[in-house]
């Protein structure tokens, strides 16, 4: 692996992605229009709530804004990168030019991953981020240094592990044509990532810490900013991101093992 | 071997799954998968020398597409020895990536909605091209394919000939060492296909590059190949020089010629197979081992005003080879 190599390279993606994206400038507006509301009305939501009780599974109201800022932060990150690519490795296999990649002198994985950035919803990453600066106001607490890194730690194993889920449903499209069931699938189990996993008891609680991770997604680095953060929940987030990693790398490689043995 | 192409009894078997037509068979294949297996490549060998241009040729399902994918390193060989540049291709390293370059006539790697040098760019960036090679190499390919007007337009409103001039030029960045082209001038009209083949032909003699190509079009061939590889069901039926190919396969020429007085159609039946008659047109094939011998005895003959004497077409003779393998 080479760092170095593969941030240029990213960076000249993402610069070639802008260009592209330049020609349609309305979807800016509307991106923010669409962020907009739909943070309005889980802000809505979480007061309907809140009339009722003064915590979720422990959490107050204004520890469930910084969790919703991490949730949109993370939203952002998916329709940035995640969702733009999904779709073109069966379109890439179909049309043959997909052995135009394989030839290239890059990873595959890295290239088919990041080839389309959408630039537009940065917004949903800006407005998470708010969201929480706002939350972190309102709840006067000391925004320490320990505090930041922390966050920062768990919020990029949380992307890491997103990107992990993502590519492992992408690999799927080796073998099944139609991936776009599977996101929709993906989208509704991340919704639960809107709240705390101490919302959820008993198994589900396992299950969505350790096989459709959203502790680790929005949980955990949310409990890292609020200082809630207990040291077993950091390990598992990075046994967890370390354990999902390395399957999508394997999932992948297989598959293009399959491909290399069986196309024509 | 450090250069050019090495293979060595190569084999590629696929496993086919087969099923019957109809729900009973859908039904029946979800239980109990039925497979065959399919020889695509049978115990091929042959070697290129570095900086030679070599013609692949065959009907399509022969095989052709599927050595050129092992060639590349897309496709494992079931069996085999496979050496390009002096590596095993489907070890897929970058280094054997950056000396060798696939250009497919009917695919793209240029990206659709900005201009051709965009994608120059990525490849830049991909290959790891120092910015003053890159330069230096942009400017040639500018200059061979006369590329200038194009590489501001998005490559949507390129013309099918233009964006290939791109693809050439987006393919070759890195100046790889060999090349497999496959159909490179489908589609295009023969103003552009004699571009593309003059290009060829440069950059071959430029960079003393290795050549493997295949093209439905016999221009392409004749033009470009010295040597040609023909495969048909997986095995190769002749491997040499084009002009031996002509010779071996086809054992008569074509003797063209217009009469100044009509002659019986049987009569000129005695000196070869009549292929076409339309007075004063007519042309009879001659076998090659008497073609001076037949002649003089038309010239004598025969009343005629104009003679000449041609090998047949090269699509005749290909199908020829083709004919000759199933027979």
């Amino acid at each position: 692996m080479r760092p170095f190599y593969y941030l240029t390279l990213l960076l000249l993606l993402f610069k070639l992605s802008i260009s592209e994206e330049m020609e349609y400038r309305s979807n800016f507006f509307a991106n923010i229009l669409n962020t907009l509301s739909s943070v309005l009305f889980a802000l809505l939501t979480l007061q309907v709530f809140f009339l009722q009780t003064d915590e979720i599974g422990g959490w107050t109201f204004e520890q469930v804004l910084v969790l919703l800022g991490v949730f949109n932060a993370l939203d952002g990150v998916v329709e940035m990168v995640l969702r733009p690519n999904i779709g073109r490795i069966v379109q890439h296999i179909r049309k043959g030019t997909f052995d135009l990649i394989l030839m290239k002198p890059v990873d595959s994985q890295f290239y088919l991953s990041f080839r389309h950035i959408v630039f537009w919803p940065i917004t949903d990453v800006l407005l998470g981020f708010g969201l929480i600066g706002y939350a972190a106001v309102s709840m006067g607490i000391q925004v320490t240094v320990l505090n930041v890194a922390l966050f920062l730690l768990m919020f990029g194993m949380g992307v890491l592990t997103l990107y992990a889920i993502w590519m492992i449903l992408m690999t799927m499209s080796f073998w099944f044509v139609k991936v776009e069931n599977l996101t929709f699938l993906f989208s509704s189990l991340f919704e639960t990532a809107r709240f705390p996993v101490q919302v959820y008891k008993g198994a589900l609680r396992l299950l969505l810490t350790f096989v459709f991770p959203v502790a680790v997604l929005t949980t955990f680095p949310a409990a890292a900013f609020t200082g809630a953060l207990t040291w077993r929940d950091a390990l598992i987030s990075l046994l967890v991101t370390a354990v999902l990693v390395t399957v999508a790398r394997l999932f992948w490689k297989t598959a293009l093992r399959y491909y290399t043995s069986a196309s024509s | 071997m450090q250069n050019g192409i090495h293979v060595e009894h190569l084999s590629k078997h696929f496993k086919v799954h087969e099923r019957e037509a109809g729900m009973g068979g859908a039904w029946r294949s979800l239980f109990r998968r039925q497979f065959r297996t399919v020889t695509a490549v049978d115990e091929i060998s042959f070697h290129i020398e570095p900086g030679e241009i070599v013609g692949f040729l065959g009907p399509n399902g022969a095989g052709k597409t599927t050595t050129m994918k092992m060639l590349s390193g897309l496709l494992h060989p079931t069996s085999g020895e496979l050496l390009v540049g002096g590596y095993k291709p489907f070890q897929q390293k970058a280094a054997f990536k950056k000396r060798i370059t696939l250009v497919m006539g009917q695919k793209s790697q240029l990206i659709w909605d900005i201009p051709a040098m965009e994608t120059f760019l990525v490849n830049q960036a991909i290959y790891e091209i120092p910015d003053a090679q890159f330069k230096e190499t942009v400017g040639e390919l500018i200059d061979l394919l006369e590329l200038e007007p194009l590489l501001k337009k998005p490559v949507r409103n390129l013309s099918l000939g233009e964006r290939m001039k791109c693809e050439l030029a987006a393919s070759l960045l890195h100046r790889p060492e060999i090349i497999f082209l496959d159909e490179p001038t489908i589609g295009l009209d023969v103003n552009m296909q004699e571009t593309v083949r003059r290009f060829i032909k440069a950059y071959n003699e430029r960079f003393n590059a290795t050549v493997l190509l295949t093209s439905h079009y016999m221009a392409d061939v004749t033009a470009l190949c010295k040597r040609v590889i023909i495969i048909n069901h997986g095995k190769i039926l002749f491997d040499g020089d084009l002009a031996a190919l002509v010779q071996n396969l086809a054992p008569y020429k074509v003797a063209k010629l217009t009469l100044s007085a009509p002659v019986e159609r049987e009569h000129l039946q005695t000196y070869g197979e009549i292929l076409h008659v339309e007075y004063p047109e007519v042309s009879v094939k001659l076998p090659r081992a008497d073609v001076s011998g037949a002649s003089a005895k038309i010239l004598a003959e025969l009343p005629v005003q104009d003679f000449t004497v041609e090998d047949p077409p090269m699509e005749d003779v290909i199908g020829l080879a083709f004919a000759g393998e199933s027979a």
